[in-house]
């Protein structure tokens, strides 16, 4: 019985805890406003009364005190300053974190008794690291509770009455042609009764279309779920880093899908830290500057056609275009030739590279959390894209577009290496067809133009290593133009099949991220298609030094070159090996030392891979191994592995290994070229 | 007549209930000794798991293969709404693969994470083992015994026991960086 109390007794503090801490901040901000005091004690009143009901006596004394405080600030005993207010907010904080605690049944994060002793002197309560409560949905009397479990299962029966509703359109198709078959008195029944049949289902789609805006809408919530915390955070950062800061939100009222909004609250927070951290100057350097020394961070979300514009914009320091260049050069992570090309605007989204970090001194602000590539990365995980804008001196903007929803998207259905993917209409530029002798070769890859730019241009199924299935000669060729942060790349496919909304589904466990898909969803005809996550495409185009189209040049001169794989995970031996085919070398593969010596011994190859780490012999005592032997003394081999050391490379050398790989850096390209500068 | 009739109900009735202990007993006394396993073939082998691993048997639909994934899975497929994968387990196992032809089963079994098909060259369905045939896989017997638990003889041969705990816990079976 005690817990149904509680239970309800917390429920309520949420409520009144919400209501305190936005109150607060505006009276922050306009202390004149008094008459905000009131509302104010009344929440501190009531939770006091109700803590005391379900016995709860550190929560009545901790409320008890925030009243008293209140009232004094009422009758004007007490300044309404930046300080008292902070009292009152650690007392929500702690009222929030013992409430937390017991609704989940743990001792509470917190010196309860230290605290309510040292809040009643009027002490801060230093130790407690205060957790931003975010508010929940304002609760109406006229709204139930619903699981989100529940909820969920309604969209993807939906989502099922969608593919269903396909399949009964694929099947008028069919009446079509059937009709077409019979003689003509027959044809005019069925072409009257086919209609009829038309106007039933296009009904049931209109049914379907109203029922699934319904269900979407009960996933959806307003971005101010998430952004009462915000202000809090940008208001505590302001505080800690000494610099004046007047937050803006806009648009609070925008809705956005749940699972989004999860997703994009710690994106959220993260660029707002950046804003404070890295943006906004001192308030004396801003007045030197001439600017004024309060800074401002605006938030806002509007829609735009079928998505939302999340936009952090901040009038501090922007970004430096050359000082990011210089940063990228010296980390290693740009090439100082490739720094000369690159425009002001590329070297920005060089922030979004992974090891990059501008920030000179590591703060405890700056040094934590997640950095720019983490976020470009969720970002890209919830189908949104994000583009920089900046003016040194003047302001930086991080614009993110996202979708309204994830559970339905707006896809091509492409075929490629005899299967059928789908590819979301956002990253999708034009399909064009590419004649053999408008393909030109830039540096190791080929290109074309479109509309007058040149374009990378890749085959999908050599990207995604499917079997390729291409006809000589100058055959019309279709590619599908893709965009994705201001670049574009062509990919050859083999046919286009239509636009199609699709009903997103999730691979289930058996498959964490993997590499180029998003999900899948259920054809009209009851088939699984993979949906291609684009962005994945764009950094494989990166990694690929040689184009696959041109592969099959080099597959007929590389078409005898065997290479040995030898790892005794599978995933490694996978991955080597379908790299290798798709390049169009032999691969065997053996699963340790022992197995490789026997395959070795029984047909002639040309590499061998090899990892180090293996039950049984390793890898340099099968370098060893095979440099002692007749047959193998000249023999390349590649040892890959995760150890790092010096000392494990000197080792390699040692036992006759020419090149030595680290699984941590492991990519494609990397492999590929070291092949190909061993063997051609 | 009446009578007889009677007379006849409660025949049968004691009949009844001598018949309903004796199939209890026989039930009790067999529970202890078998083992109730879907039975399959693998590499040209009988293999078996206990059924309670495994939630249906099914013809094996269109896979669609899944770019950059291990070999071990084949594709995926529909499962009534649910996307799921169709695992070929038997370089697991160390088995040569022959072409899954007609016969060819998926046998949709449900793991602590996930629900996955592995593929079979043909399905036996239930059959109950006894276990006064079973003999432990020996220790030391290598990578390829590290998931089987033992074999059972029977009639047709011998039917290798799958340690479906080890099997599906495997993180071989997933796909992709955590």
């Amino acid at each position: 019985m005690g817990n149904r109390y509680l239970e309800i007794f917390c429920r309520e503090a949420e409520e009144h805890l919400a209501s305190l801490q936005s109150g607060l901040l505006v009276l922050e901000k306009n202390p004149a406003r008094t008459d905000l005091l009131h509302e104010l004690l009344r929440n501190a009143h009531t939770l006091k009364g109700s803590a005391r009901m379900v016995g709860l006596a550190d929560i009545s004394a901790i409320t008890h005190t925030m009243e008293e405080q209140l009232k004094g600030m009422e009758r004007g005993e007490r300044t309404v300053d930046a300080q008292a207010i902070d009292l009152l907010l650690r007392g929500a904080d702690a009222v929030a974190l013992i409430t937390s605690a017991l609704m989940r049944g743990t001792a509470p994060e917190l010196d309860v008794e230290r605290f309510v002793a040292e809040y009643e002197r009027g002490e801060l309560g230093q130790h407690i690291s205060a957790e931003p409560k975010e508010a929940q949905a304002e609760a109406h009397a006229d709204t139930v509770r619903a699981d989100v479990k529940t909820l969920d299962h309604l969209v993807n029966l939906v989502g099922e009455l969608i593919i269903n509703k396909k399949r009964l359109e694929a099947k008028l198709e069919r009446l079509k042609e059937i009709g077409y078959a019979l003689p003509d008195q027959h044809a005019a029944t069925l072409g009257a009764f086919r209609g009829e049949l038309e106007e039933d289902v296009l009904y049931l789609d209109y049914l379907i279309q109203e029922l699934h805006g319904k269900a979407m809408g009960l996933r959806m919530l307003p971005l101010r779920t998430i952004s009462d915390g915000l202000e809090r955070l940008v208001r505590d950062l302001a505080q800690q880093l000494g610099r004046e800061v007047q937050f803006q939100i806009v648009g609070q009222a925008i809705e956005m899908d749940r699972v989004l909004l999860e997703g994009l609250k710690p994106i959220l927070i993260h660029l707002l830290t950046n804003a404070l951290s890295h943006g906004i100057e001192a308030p004396d350097a801003r007045a030197a500057a001439g600017k004024p020394r309060r800074g401002t961070v605006l938030l806002s979300a509007r829609h735009q056609g079928n998505s939302v514009l999340v936009e952090v914009r901040d009038d501090g320091r922007g970004m430096d275009p050359a000082g990011i260049k210089a940063a990228a050069v010296a980390r290693g992570v740009l090439d100082p030739r490739e720094a000369d090309v690159l425009s002001d605007e590329e070297a920005l989204y060089l922030t979004f590279r992974p090891g990059f970090s501008t920030a000179e001194i590591v703060t405890d602000v700056s040094g934590r959390g997640v950095g720019m590539d983490v976020v470009k990365k969720n970002i890209e995980r919830v189908k949104g894209s994000v583009t920089l804008s900046s003016e040194p001196g003047r302001y930086t903007q991080v614009t993110l577009q996202l979708p309204l929803t994830l559970s339905v998207l707006d896809a091509l259905i492409v075929a490629c290496g005899g299967e059928t993917f789908a590819i979301p209409t956002n990253y999708l530029q034009e399909i064009v067809k590419v004649r053999a002798g408008e393909i030109d070769t830039l540096g190791s890859g080929e290109v074309i133009k479109v509309r007058g730019a040149t374009t990378p241009l890749y085959s999908l199924p050599g990207m995604l290593g499917l079997p390729e299935r291409r006809e000589a000669g100058d055959a019309t060729l279709s590619a599908v133009v893709l965009k994705h942060c201001d670049q574009r790349i062509a990919c050859i496919v083999e046919a286009h099949l239509g636009y199609s909304e699709v009903v997103v589904k999730g691979l289930g466990k058996q498959f964490r991220n993997v590499r180029f898909l998003f999900g899948a969803t259920i054809l009209g005809d009851g088939n699984p298609a993979l949906i291609l996550n684009v962005p994945d495409l764009f950094e494989s185009g990166r990694g690929v030094q040689r184009a696959p189209l041109s592969a099959e040049e080099v597959q007929a001169a590389q078409r005898r070159l065997k290479v040995l794989v030898v790892d005794d995970s599978i995933t490694t031996r996978t991955m080597e090996q379908s790299i290798l085919v798709s390049q169009g070398y032999r691969v065997v593969t053996a699963v340790s030392g022992e197995d490789a010596l026997e395959k070795s011994a029984q047909e002639q190859f040309d590499l061998v891979i090899s990892d180090v780490e293996m039950p049984g012999i390793n890898g340099f005592e099968l370098t060893r191994a095979l440099r002692a032997s007749e047959q193998y003394r000249e023999t390349p081999v590649i040892i890959v592995s995760s150890l790092s050391r010096d000392e494990d490379k000197r080792q390699a050398l040692q036992a006759g290994a020419q090149a030595y790989i680290v699984k941590g850096a492991f990519d494609q390209g990397l492999l590929l070229e070291t092949v190909q500068m061993l063997i051609g | 007549m009446g009578d007889d009739n009677s007379y006849d109900i409660r025949t049968i009735l004691t009949q009844m209930r001598e018949e309903y202990w004796q199939a209890l007993a026989e039930e009790e006394s067999e529970a202890k000794e078998t083992l109730e396993c879907l039975v399959f073939t693998l590499g040209g082998k009988r293999y078996a798991f206990e059924t309670h691993y495994a939630s249906e048997v099914i013809r094996i639909p269109k896979l669609v293969r899944v770019p950059a994934v291990q070999s071990l899975i084949r594709g995926i497929f529909n499962l009534r709404g649910e996307i799921t994968a169709a695992i070929d387990i038997r370089p697991m196992l160390g088995l040569p693969q022959p072409e899954i032809g007609p016969t060819g089963r998926i046998l949709v079994v449900r793991g602590d994470n996930f629900a996955t098909g592995i593929l079979v060259e043909a399905a036996h369905g239930v059959q109950a083992l006894c276990f006064d045939d079973f003999e432990p896989v020996a220790a030391g017997c290598g990578i390829k015994a590290q998931f089987l638990r033992g074999h059972f003889t029977v009639e047709e041969g011998s039917v290798i026991l799958l340690d479906m705990e080890a099997l599906l816990a495997d993180p071989e079976l997933v796909a992709g960086e955590a």
